[in-house]
């Protein structure tokens, strides 16, 4: 069985299949390279991995599911790690996000909150990842960043606004 | 003695904790989105006291009485935040009959004036930053604002008279942006403490923020403790405190206790307390304010000391002389640091990011300290601070709590939402932080020098184990329901399933 699986945004072509009759023993390819693996599940998100062929060295990784289509939410030695699985549809929609994006972009509030600044005007160029505006929510004030390079086509409000989730607050294009 | 405790999260299960310790029983308060909140399960009895937006919860005064009076409440534990440095609820427990674990309101008030609380500290022959003595009226002229700032002298500080966390304060380089930082200031500090006072204040260069933990009981004995280091701070929020400080020796930590000492006695306080400073470059130390509170950094005192500080605050409510060493207090025994752990994605910009926790495993092992207060099933909510627990890891010296800490960062597994632990992993290992070599605007610089890079860093074979592992659990799942398949039944993975399904 095949799957192509993004982790941190780099896209790996993964094969999975047994190795033998022994419960928990497969032969995993990444990019063609492929290795003898023993596999545990671990409790409903641990996964515990050993590698005979390399000096028996292991791992322990926790896999929980993410909050957008095959996206899952890794973590390993204190890190998070986004992973999407078999995801075009979803990587695609991950790169809307990362600088990268094209056409017209929303920023929107990620959490119900207050307008504190407007740090853009209509009409105003900006850098991809520039804080555009700065939204107070969960006690702290939070810069949202432009999702990409382009122009203030739209300023939807003021300083003081009180915003719901998902209030769109600036238009890039 | 009952204990009602008017807080919610990690610092109201660590005073349960205490509670309990010492058998008392205790009554918790819920808002609407924390009923299956941590506390409310860890404590003898809960009460509902209103919808989630604190202020129409834990700020409620009125409800909190009634929730006291309903229970047969004795005594209430304000905890730190929301009502906790409120002298009209210190005085609303004391007029409906109960014990307020914390300072007379009196002292709240005294203190809790930013330019009152620097009258006090200078009649007690303690140095404050320069400064204005008194704030503006509303009404002060443009003319009068300058001229004030120019007898203060700049680089100064714009800060709100009832100010905190670096709200409704500005830092202003020089005389042609001084106009425009005081009208932002003025509004911040209007819209977050319903107070548009501000004064100034001379900005230090490069200055350390030490403060000195106290307690006082109700027979006029003060014990301060050795200090504390919370210089770094990210805007103006510490996320990282320790004790004791690199930059205080024996005979300065002397001398800063007892100052802090006799600004406490200045002000008749009671119960914990802290005095904060701005220590220079060159040794000389400034009175900044005080917390009338139990602080969120008071367990690295705790590690050092040994000593427990919500015991204490409960003991001397209950009337208890003092009984500490006060020797003991100033002689730290090994070195504590404590990360704040927040429900933040540092490759965001720190932005909360709040949501379900699926699954939590908190660090532990000798010399690991965990003060918690979430547990898996349980959704961040928006309304609140976002800090989801204390990690505190101590050893006999800085150099082995660091590598304790880093230990125990990599231990800790929060599944479902992002934290602030990856930033911690990188800080840890940061070359001015691991030598000592900081002050208060370290970290914001620091930061700022990395351009937004990435805190999940992974090596090559990192990053293939995480795509076998992924391989893995996807064939798990596509083979579930084969007989030999050990993919456990979780909930989890099937409602995110058929919620895909849904979504097509």
């Amino acid at each position: 069985m095949t799957f192509e699986i993004e982790v941190n945004g780099r896209t790996r072509r993964v094969s999975v299949e047994r190795a033998g009759t022994e419960p928990g023993q497969f032969l995993v390819g990444v990019d063609g390279t492929t290795k003898v693996v023993d596999a545990r599940r671990v409790g409903e998100f641990g996964i515990s991995l050993l590698f005979p062929g390399d000096a028996h060295a292991g791992t322990a990784i926790d896999l929980a599911p993410g909050s957008a289509p095959g996206e899952v939410l890794a973590h390993l030695a204190g890190r998070t790690i986004r992973i999407v699985v078999n995801g075009r549809r979803a990587a695609r929609r991950g790169a809307d996000t990362s600088g990268t994006a094209h056409g017209e972009q929303k920023v929107t509030a990620p959490m119900p909150g207050r307008v504190v600044r407007v740090l853009v005007a209509q009409g105003e160029g900006v850098a991809a990842r520039q804080p555009v505006v700065v939204v107070e929510a969960m006690k702290m004030e939070n810069e949202l960043r432009s999702p990409k390079a382009g122009r203030v086509k739209d300023v939807a409000v003021e300083a003081g606004t009180s915003v719901e989730a998902g209030r769109v607050l600036i238009v890039i294009e | 003695m009952k204990i009602l405790i008017a807080n919610r999260g990690e610092i109201a299960v660590r005073i349960i904790r205490a509670c309990r310790e010492m058998g008392l029983p205790t009554v918790a308060v819920y808002s609407d989105c924390d009923r299956g909140a941590r506390h409310v399960r860890d404590a003898d009895q809960a009460v509902h006291i209103g919808p989630s937006p604190p202020s129409q919860s834990y700020l409620r005064i009125d409800r909190l009485l009634d929730a006291a009076r309903a229970t047969g409440a004795d005594a209430v534990h304000p905890g730190y935040g929301f009502l906790a440095e409120n002298a009209a609820f210190a005085r609303a427990c004391r007029d409906a009959g109960l014990t307020f674990i914390g300072p007379s309101p009196d002292a709240i008030e005294k203190m809790g004036s930013k330019t009152g609380a620097r009258a006090i500290a200078t009649r007690a022959g303690v140095p404050v930053v320069p400064g204005t003595d008194e704030p503006f009226a509303a009404a002060a002229t443009d003319r009068q604002i300058v001229d004030a700032a120019t007898r203060v002298g700049y680089p100064l500080l714009v800060k709100a008279v009832a100010g905190g966390g670096g709200k409704g304060m500005r830092a202003v380089e020089t005389p042609d942006s001084l106009l425009n930082a005081v009208r932002t200031a003025r509004s911040e500090a209007g819209s977050a403490f319903g107070d548009t006072a501000v004064y100034f204040e001379r900005r230090l260069i490069r200055p350390r923020h030490i403060e000195i933990q106290l307690l006082g009981d109700c027979h006029g004995t003060i014990v301060p403790f050795v200090e504390r280091e919370c210089s770094i701070q990210r805007r103006h929020q510490k996320v990282v405190e320790e004790s004791p400080s690199l930059a205080v020796t024996p005979a300065l930590r002397g001398r800063i206790a007892a100052a802090a000492q006799s600004v406490a006695k200045a002000a008749g306080y009671t119960s914990a307390g802290t005095i904060e400073f701005l220590l220079d470059e060159d040794g000389s130390f400034y009175f900044l304010e005080m917390n009338t509170r139990l602080q969120v950094e008071h367990p690295v005192t705790e590690m050092v000391t040994s000593i427990d500080l919500v015991h204490w605050q409960i003991r001397i409510a209950q009337g208890e002389r003092l009984s500490i060493d006060p020797e003991r207090a100033l002689a730290p025994h090994g070195h504590a640091i404590e990360c704040r752990i927040y429900a933040e994605d540092p490759d965001q910009g720190f932005m909360p990011s709040p949501g379900l926790i699926r699954g939590v495993r908190a660090a532990s092992g000798p010399g690991i300290r965990n003060d918690g207060g979430v547990v898996a099933g349980y959704t961040v909510p928006v309304f609140y601070d976002s800090m989801i627990a204390k990690l505190i890891a101590w050893a006999e010296s800085r150099g082995a709590a660091l590598a304790r800490m880093e230990r125990a960062l990599r231990e800790y597994e929060v599944l479902g939402i992002r934290t602030t632990i990856p930033f911690f992993l990188w800080l840890m290992r940061e070359p001015d932080f691991v030598d000592g070599r900081f002050d208060t605007t370290y970290l914001d610089q620091v930061l700022a020098s990395r351009r937004g890079d990435s805190f999940m860093t992974l090596t090559e074979p990192e990053e293939t184990e995480l795509a076998i592992a992924a391989g893995l659990d996807a064939w798990w799942r596509a083979t579930s329901g084969a007989a030999s398949s050990s993919r456990a039944s979780g909930s989890a993975w099937k409602s995110a399933a058929r919620q895909d399904a849904l979504r097509g």
